[in-house]
């Protein structure tokens, strides 16, 4: 063959090129990755599954969830809000340092119950500029960062999913067709495993219109004996067995909800900062 | 014969089909040097250079480090609540008020609405063990050192908690304080008793 060399000499590079860039970019830059912390604080993160979890995980797989649900969340952008917490000695030049420049909307509503948030959805820049102006005004103001982007903004995560949270994962179900909801952070978002139970079994008793696929099988269809199961179904009636029988879940569908309550992605991290809400309690 | 092999496309050799010498327009190489540099640009600056931390909406390092929450006086007090909250509070209760028989009030009591904290820091890191005053009543403790596993940030969040809350009016705790105090107690601190407590300067 003519230019023999020259066509192998091409192919390594093409070939070589899209594994560098495809696999030796992104191990030198995540192959390392460990176990961190959350935000400010010294609790580890991500902790493994809970062995029930972890075979939910196989049962997940098994299911084909993943050709429907994805566990990824998307985040497009950053925002900081200014959140007044001290009027100072001088509230007025408080409030005239919070009403300069249009940061507050309603200005006539003043003097108002604090903490409250004067500016929204700000560059960072912003937010330091409207915090040293109330701080000069004698006032106090903290900075919350809000992660933003449509998939928070359905409520599907504080934050974009990070490498971290697929630490313990194998495989990482990260899916790629959102028929269904996402469901990185689904434990954070439907906490209750019976919900999760009843889901499975019956979707369109949980979520009317649903176009999920019920998964009768992982349930037990039986008759009710002496004494009635403690684990049966309380489902509503449309759904419910015929009477003399109930619905018990196997073990893969306990493993499975057991499973989709361990999906939280829900703290904040170092690569992926928001603001937690303070857990002050209300006077 | 000679009059066909001029109007006839020239045979192929048997050497192969030949590719004639031509030169690559300089618009293409031009284009292709652009697209380079702003592939180049593009990476610049949205690449985070390989940092495992930085990528998404942030294309720096800097960038995210001006985007982490700053632990200002309210995140540590709320990180402190709830430190608290989890380990203290259960025996100390939510109001600070204490368990009869088991764990002395913290709103208002002298150990610590005081203005200095060295003492105060030396309970959760040592625990005490043994007679202890506290506003007025005789208490008969034993304290693990609840402390001693917290990290100094921690610390000084909870201890700038209970000493802010209830109507208590102590100063703040730092971290470096707290740190400063655990040096001093030593790697195996023992549980003080209420005399060795007293001794300790406010």
């Amino acid at each position: 063959m003519k230019n023999g060399f020259l066509v192998f000499l091409i192919s390594l590079v093409a070939l070589g090129g899209s594994w560098c860039g495809f696999v030796l970019a992104p191990v030198s830059q995540l192959g390392a990755d460990k176990q961190t912390t959350i935000l400010n604080s010294s609790d580890p993160y991500p902790i493994g599954r809970p062995g029930e979890a972890n075979q939910g995980l196989q049962v997940y797989r098994a299911n084909g969830c993943a050709a429907c649900h994805t566990e990824q969340v998307q985040q497009s952008g950053v925002a900081c809000d200014v959140i007044l917490t001290d009027n100072g000695k001088n509230p007025s030049a408080v409030y005239q340092a919070c009403g300069a420049s249009g940061m507050v909307r309603e200005y006539r509503a003043w003097p108002v119950r604090l903490p409250i948030t004067v500016v929204q959805g700000v560059n960072k820049e912003s937010a330091d500029d409207a915090v040293d102006k109330i701080t000069t005004a004698g006032g106090k103001a903290e900075i919350h960062i809000i992660a933003t982007g449509s998939d928070i903004a359905r409520g599907w995560g504080r934050r974009h999913s990070v490498a971290e949270d697929y630490l313990y994962d194998s495989p990482v179900q990260l899916g790629s067709l959102r028929i269904g909801q996402d469901l990185a952070d689904v434990g954070a978002r439907l906490p209750d495993a019976n919900w999760q139970l009843i889901h499975l079994y019956a979707p369109q008793s949980m979520v009317p219109g649903s176009a999920m696929p019920p998964f009768r099988y992982l349930f037990q269809v039986r008759k009710i004996g002496p004494v009635p199961s403690p684990d049966a179904l309380n489902l509503p009636k449309e759904f419910a067995p015929p009477s003399g029988y109930e619905v018990v879940p196997t073990a893969q569908a306990r493993e499975l909800a057991a499973y989709l309550l361990s999906l939280r992605a829900d703290v904040p991290l170092r690569d992926a900062p928001f603001t937690q809400p303070l857990a002050v309690s209300k006077p | 014969m000679s009059d066909e092999t001029k109007s006839n496309p020239p045979q192929p050799s048997d050497t192969g089909p030949a590719v004639m010498r031509s030169t690559v327009p300089i618009s293409i190489i031009l284009l292709t040097l652009l697209l380079l540099f702003l592939g180049m640009v593009y990476f610049d600056h949205h690449g985070g250079w390989f940092d495992s931390q930085v990528y998404g909406p942030y294309t720096s390092a800097d960038q995210l480090e001006s985007y982490q929450p700053r632990s200002g006086e309210a995140a540590i007090l709320a990180q402190g609540k709830a430190r608290y909250e989890q380990v203290c509070g259960l025996c100390h209760g939510l109001d600070g008020l204490g368990k009869p028989g088991q764990a002395p009030p913290l709103a208002g009591s002298e150990w610590v609405d005081t203005k200095g904290f060295e003492r105060l820091t030396h309970i959760p890191l040592a625990g005490v063990n043994g007679q202890l005053s506290v506003k007025g009543q005789m208490w008969s403790l034993s304290m693990p050192a609840m402390g001693a596993a917290m990290s100094d940030e921690e610390l000084a969040g909870v201890l700038t908690y209970i000493r802010s809350s209830w109507g208590n009016k102590g100063g703040p705790v730092t971290a470096d304080e707290v740190k400063a105090a655990r040096a001093a107690l030593g790697t195996h601190p023992q549980p003080m008793s209420g005399d060795q407590m007293s001794k300790l300067p406010e």
